[in-house]
């Protein structure tokens, strides 16, 4: 036991300058403030940038035209790049997400032996790759094969670059869904797969749409597996087996020509493609994540139970 | 490491043990005094009294311990048994202050032979003093003994007393009469006692 | 110590036949290689309220996920032994694990109402993801089992609401409820009021006890009063053992092993 006077000696041993350690607070909280600032600093300037430098370029015919000729007064617009990149994401999307989510409920639920291990360190590997490399491959597995750039290859191509990413996060998404919740529905009788499916995947809701928002942005700005597979072109899609515009495809040549209408017209590409991806993501997450009140009463059920 | 309720129960264990070394003084005095021919009543009062007071504050105890402590298995069974035994022996101390009160009334007794009261005494006295050390060490064998004792003295009771009847001293047959009777249910509590102690030990009510 | 334990035998009074709904023989269980349930046998009378008690680590939960086939669902579990059920045993080869889990419900400690969906979702769960499809059988059972949780007066007005939205003890009697759902015949309750208030845990206690009318209840608790409160009958476990079974009044006023009576006055270390 403590007794009175021992507790009064060690209460001296306590530095009671109170007034420095308030100082070092605040002077931490700036210093922290300022990294914040810093990090923050080149998104703002980026889109300031793009905005300034591309809103001279920004009008309906802009979005709507095919490109002119090079160099001409008429320089048109980039419209077929602009469809060729949403029905890019689109098929992609189709392609990766399903097998992607499907993985990360493997690798979660069923995933914690060797089996799961390699497919996990292959999934892991496959996620760094340069994807360069990935865009040659699918020239060759399915240009050469069939003949012609086509938007099959290169969705092909986005669609290999997106599923690491949808299958690690929806991996860590399920795997935070507490162990209690599957019990909960073992123990209703209800059948695993069932459990999976139902319970732990609603739950697991807004990780796995943030995951897939995240594959979605990173492909959406992908250029270099695009060089490969579609080629681009200067006309509106007609056929999905032949080449198709893009904007990162685009904007990178665009941006390459000599002519100053040409990189107007670049930076007004990348001011639409920042719009793309991020109306995308405030799009999508005030439709599925917004239902109810539901953030509402997480924050609550956060607060409440921290 | 000690219960919370360890204290309270030494503290009952305390209150206790002065019960019972105030009801063997008490029956001894009372008995000694009136084979004697001495008057005690005074003092057997001032025990009794000390008796009835200890007696309120054990029922104090155990219901404070029971509400707050909510006591189980043996702490539970010595805590009951502690409140019926020290009402056990408020009925010796009451009994034995109605022995010396049957001096203090009816006066000068040196003319009655005494002889059934004399043999009984001894009985009662040891009985008394074996409910005391059966509680005091719980002993299953001296809660038996003073069972069978009791018994004896039930006899011995209903043989002697309608026996007075032929005595020809009003007096001295009424003051035996009262004696033996207050005698008789000295020994039924005693026996109540080993009953308790019995229920401590093994669990069993015994039902009268 | 242990050698001088002798194993109770259970003590059957009435000359009637008592009817055991549940019976456990020689459960033995482990997982990861330690051995937590050690030959443990044990009958359950129907319409009646089992306690289990106990030190922690003892056995008592383990136990009580063998009898609805939960145990194997733990990593590197282990399980030898006889379940009957009606005397037929669970965990037969010609027994579905699925089937019986829906005889048997299970409340777990900590309340866990499906997070992503309603009160009505969170009740009528069991049944759609069992196949059961008329609106008005679900709509019935829902208010029937709310009803029997002692929950419907509270919600009535808005089925709707988030299941997380309602207070602890709400929240426990909704999982109590999405148990009922699915028409166990069995319930068992893993220390199912030991992370609620006073109150809380008073409303559980009366709802166990309505509910005693018609199911057969088992309930792992570490709160000895509330063993003393709510059950007829309590089984004492230690260290993988089962100690002493007994009807509730004789293990708390005269318990027969001197383990079970240290454990129950609070004399363990």
């Amino acid at each position: 036991m403590i007794t009175v006077e021992q507790r009064t000696e060690f209460r001296k041993h306590f530095r009671y300058n109170v007034g420095r350690r308030l100082v070092l607070d605040k002077i931490v909280k700036c210093m922290v403030f300022v990294c914040v600032l810093v990090a923050i600093v080149p998104l703002i300037a980026i889109l300031v940038n793009v905005f300034s430098n591309g809103a001279s370029a920004l009008s309906w015919e802009f979005l709507t035209q095919v490109p002119g000729a090079v160099g001409s007064d008429d320089p048109g617009g980039i419209g077929p790049a602009i469809q060729g990149t949403l029905v890019l994401i689109g098929l992609s999307s189709l392609i990766g997400v399903p097998v992607g989510v499907m993985g990360g409920i493997f690798l979660s639920e069923y995933g914690n032996n060797r089996y799961g291990r390699t497919v996990r360190f292959f999934n892991d590997v496959l996620a760094e790759f340069p994807t360069i490399v990935i865009g040659v491959f699918t020239f060759v597995l399915i240009v050469l094969t069939f003949g012609d750039f086509s938007v099959w290859a290169g969705s092909f191509a986005l669609s290999i670059i997106m599923l690491p990413i949808i299958m690690r996060t929806t991996e860590e998404s399920l795997k935070l869904v507490p162990v209690t919740y599957r019990e909960a529905g073992y123990a209703l009788g209800i059948r695993r797969w069932k459990v999976v499916f139902t319970i732990v995947l609603s739950s697991a809701r807004s990780g796995l749409i943030t995951g897939i928002l995240l594959s979605v942005a990173r492909i959406a700005g992908e250029t270099a597996p695009l060089v490969f597979t579609i080629l681009g072109s200067s006309q509106f899609i007609q056929d999905f087996s032949g080449p198709v515009d893009a904007l990162p495809l685009r904007i990178w040549r665009l941006s390459s020509l000599p002519y100053d209408s040409a990189v107007a017209q670049g930076w007004g590409g990348a001011f639409i493609l920042i719009i793309i991806v991020l109306s995308i993501n405030i799009g999508v997450r005030y439709l599925f994540l917004h239902k109810k009140g539901q953030t509402l009463i997480k924050f609550k059920k956060l607060g409440s139970i921290s | 490491m000690t219960r919370l309720i360890d204290p309270h129960l030494s503290n009952l264990s305390e209150m206790m043990k002065q019960m019972c070394d105030l009801s063997v003084r008490c029956t001894n005095l009372a008995i000694d005094a009136y084979l004697g021919g001495q008057n005690a009543r005074k003092e057997v009062h001032t025990l009794s009294s000390q008796m009835m007071d200890l007696y309120d504050k054990v029922g104090e105890l155990t219901f404070d311990m029971i509400l707050r402590y909510q006591p189980v298995a043996s702490d539970f069974r010595l805590i009951r048994s502690s409140l019926e035994i020290s009402y056990g022996f408020t009925r010796l101390g009451r009994y034995a202050y109605d022995i010396t009160l049957v001096r203090d009334t009816f006066g000068d007794l040196s003319d009655c032979k005494n002889e059934v009261i004399y043999t009984l005494s001894g009985e009662i006295k040891q009985m008394v003093r074996l409910a005391v050390e059966c509680f005091a060490t719980l002993d299953l064998e001296k809660a038996k003994e003073l069972r069978t004792d009791e018994d004896l003295v039930d006899k011995y009771y209903n043989k002697h007393l309608p026996m007075l009847i032929t005595l020809n001293n009003v007096k001295c047959a009424l003051a035996d009469a009262l004696v033996l009777r207050y005698m008789e249910r000295m020994a039924d509590h005693a026996a109540f006692v080993g009953d308790s102690v019995s229920y401590i030990v093994t669990g069993a009510r015994t039902y009268h | 110590m242990m050698e001088t334990m002798t194993k109770v035998p259970l003590k059957d009074n009435s000359t009637e036949d008592i009817k055991y709904k549940l019976i456990a023989e020689n459960i033995s269980a482990s997982y990861d290689g330690i051995v937590t349930v050690k030959n443990v046998s044990m009958k359950f009378r129907d319409r009646a309220v089992t306690a289990l008690i106990g030190p922690s680590g003892c056995g008592k939960t383990t136990f009580l996920r063998c009898l609805n086939r939960m145990h194997e669902l733990t990593k590197n579990a282990t399980l030898t032994g006889k379940v009957l059920l009606d005397g037929e045993d669970l965990y037969s080869n010609k027994v579905d694990p699925i089937i019986n889990r829906r005889k048997i419900g299970m409340v777990f400690q900590k309340p866990n109402p499906f997070p992503t969906m309603s009160i009505y979702d969170n009740v009528a769960c069991g049944l759609k993801l069992n196949g059961v499809k008329d609106k008005k059988i679900i709509d019935e059972v829902v208010e029937g089992c709310l009803k029997m949780a002692s929950l419907w007066n509270e919600v009535k007005g808005d089925l709707k609401k988030p299941g997380m939205s309602l207070s602890g003890g709400q929240q426990q009697r909704l999982c109590i409820a999405r148990a009922l759902a699915i028409q166990p015949e069995v319930l068992l309750m893993d220390e199912p009021a030991s992370a609620l208030d006073p109150i809380a845990t008073q409303k559980i206690e009366e709802m166990i006890q309505e509910l005693k009318k018609e199911y057969t209840i088992i309930i792992v608790t570490h709160n000895m009063q509330q063993a003393t409160r709510v059950s007829d009958y309590t089984g004492f476990m230690y260290l993988g053992d089962l100690v002493e079974f007994g009807e509730t009044k004789q293990i708390f006023e005269n318990p027969r092993n001197e383990i079970t009576a240290k454990y129950v006055q609070g004399q363990f270390g």
